[in-house]
């Protein structure tokens, strides 16, 4: 069941490969997020190089979110004039991340920066994650509703300048915030191999409050074009991109995702939201502790790209 | 150097001496496919016009293409694990030696050194390095190992009658693609009498050398495909599955 990887330059266990896609793809279909950021650690883990696992993954994400932009294009919950300013700062971050990327990878130093980078983010989002489903849970339990958004009201975003109007958001703001969110969602997504929607779709609701129906399809709109530029200059620059591995991810990613959206209907959100952080917390402690543990080999071995 | 010693030998052995080899390998184009798991070449040959009843020894020596390698070292800064030095060299790929007894018994170290006969024994050329060389070229020696890309065994080589003998080398999945060579070496008393080289080619093939040659020869043009096939493979599945509910 082995079949070899073009670009990875290794062969794969392909069940264990399609099977990685479906179960990314099932917490995606049920959590409603890209999973980039645990499918990413869990290739390495598994012995892909991280620049294959970075720039494939970014592949997959475009692949697995393509259908979902065509839902809320349907559905006419994507704020494309948004979603245009983020796409256009966002490709010149994730130009800005990738060239950022190959010369961590010239210093050799992208591993270290690729596992740090997960273990602040995840913990980080983890922890996030685990205090509002805790409190969301206990609210519950108390029969008391938890404290609700705080929509319309102003905030220091509001003072900002170059003011734009984005009809399908009922918005007036200052185009900075849009524009420095997509261009930080940009390098994310270089160098992590992220869809960013952890970042973006908060930022959306709590920095820029937009209307919560359309910010779901703005955020996937513009990882779709994030992920696919992310993909090309990796593969242009880098040669990191293995057709095979995010094929095989992909076929597994897309059911997945349908049987995870069908799983998903059955919990309840802030139990979901409490396994995900989890899930998360696990991964970020075991990156940890790769980085704090004496390897067993202090001394690594790269052929080939200098 | 060395080959300027096998070039030597070429055209002196016969003047030499009437002693001489010949040699052949079971496949001289090896292809790595999908399933690829690794595989087997077989070196075989012959001693020529043996004189005399001192003791021979054939040593064989496979080499894959010189790579350059980075080796890293990674040193506890604030408690985490970080590179924090390396090595470039100059290396082959793949190395295999073996012979009909162990090479300390066939001859003298700086012999063994000279023809770069021994893992040990291999010359890397340097082109940097953050102190001392010596422990990233064993620490490279021994990863290659692990990963079955450097081999020396006792003796591997079988002989079937007193001239006719056969190598078995195991050539593992992960080899890079490129020219490999196949060196024989004849000793006799402590020395090289006779030494032959042949080349041999290891290639991906099929779809896999499609895929490779696409992502290194049009990267701008593979990226936007691969881009297009994630994307069409996710288009297709919202129909088969908007068919199936």
């Amino acid at each position: 069941m082995e079949i070899y990887l073009p670009i990875a330059q290794m062969s794969v266990q392909w069940p264990v490969v399609l099977g990685l896609g479906f179960a990314i793809g099932f917490l995606s279909g049920v959590f409603g997020v890209g999973g980039g950021f645990l499918l990413t650690p869990l290739l390495i883990f598994y012995g892909i190089p991280p620049g294959v696992a970075v720039a494939t993954t970014a592949n997959q994400i475009a692949g697995v979110t393509f259908s979902g932009v065509l839902v809320h294009w349907k559905r006419q919950t994507v704020d494309f004039k948004m979603g245009g300013v983020m796409v256009a700062s966002g490709l010149v971050g994730s130009a800005a991340g990738v060239w950022l990327f190959a010369v961590l990878r010239r210093m050799g130093q992208a591993e270290f920066a690729v596992s740090a980078s997960y273990v602040l983010l995840l913990g980080w989002v983890g922890a996030i994650m685990l205090q509002e489903s805790l409190r969301t849970w206990r609210a519950r339990q108390d029969g008391t509703s938890p404290t609700g958004k705080r929509v319309g009201q102003h905030n220091w975003v509001h003072g900002l300048p170059f003011k734009m109007r984005f009809r399908q958001s009922r918005l007036y703001i200052s185009v900075i915030p849009p524009v420095v969110l997509g261009f930080v969602v940009g390098i994310l997504s270089a160098v992590l191999g992220v869809g960013g929607a952890f970042l973006s779709v908060p930022a959306m609701i709590y920095i820029l409050r937009m209307p919560t129906n359309v910010v779901v399809g703005t955020s996937m709109f513009q990882v779709l074009f994030v992920t696919a530029s992310t993909t090309i200059l990796h593969a242009a620059d880098n040669y990191t991109v293995d057709t095979l591995l995010a094929l095989i991810l992909v076929i597994g990613g897309v059911f997945g995702v349908q049987y995870g959206v069908r799983a998903g209907a059955k919990l309840r959100g802030e139990q979901l939201r409490f396994l995900m952080a989890i899930l998360v917390l696990v991964v970020a402690l075991g990156l940890l502790w790769q980085l704090v543990v004496r390897p067993a080999d202090v001394y690594s071995l790269t052929a080939g790209t200098p | 150097m060395r080959a300027l010693l096998i070039a030597l030998l070429f055209m002196t052995a016969p003047a030499l001496a009437e002693e001489g080899l010949t040699s052949g390998l079971s496949q001289d184009y090896l292809q790595i496919t999908s399933t690829f798991a690794g595989s087997e070449l077989t070196v075989f040959g012959d001693i020529e016009n043996p004189t005399g009843t001192d003791p021979r020894d054939i040593v064989v020596v496979v080499r894959g293409p010189d790579t350059l390698m980075t080796v890293r070292r990674k040193d506890r800064i604030a408690g985490l694990w970080i590179n924090n030095a390396r090595a470039k060299m100059w290396l082959p790929a793949y190395y295999f030696v073996t012979a009909t007894r162990p090479l300390n018994d066939i001859a003298e170290a700086d012999t063994l050194a000279r023809y770069e006969l021994g893992l040990y024994d291999l010359r890397a050329e340097i082109l940097a390095s953050d102190g001392d060389e010596r422990p990233y070229i064993a620490s490279l020696v021994r990863a290659q190992k692990r990963a079955g890309l450097y081999i020396q065994t006792d003796s591997g080589v079988e002989m079937q009658s007193a001239t006719l003998f056969r190598v078995h080398v195991p050539i593992p999945a992960a080899v890079p693609r490129g020219s490999y060579t196949v060196e024989v070496y004849l000793f006799r008393g402590g020395d090289v009498v006779a030494a032959q080289s042949t080349p041999f080619y290891v290639d991906q093939a099929g779809l896999e050398r499609r895929v490779f040659e696409f992502a290194h020869t049009r990267p701008l043009t593979y990226g936007v495909f691969t881009v297009l096939m994630a994307v069409a493979l996710g288009w297709a599945s919202m129909f088969l599955f908007r068919n199936r509910a």
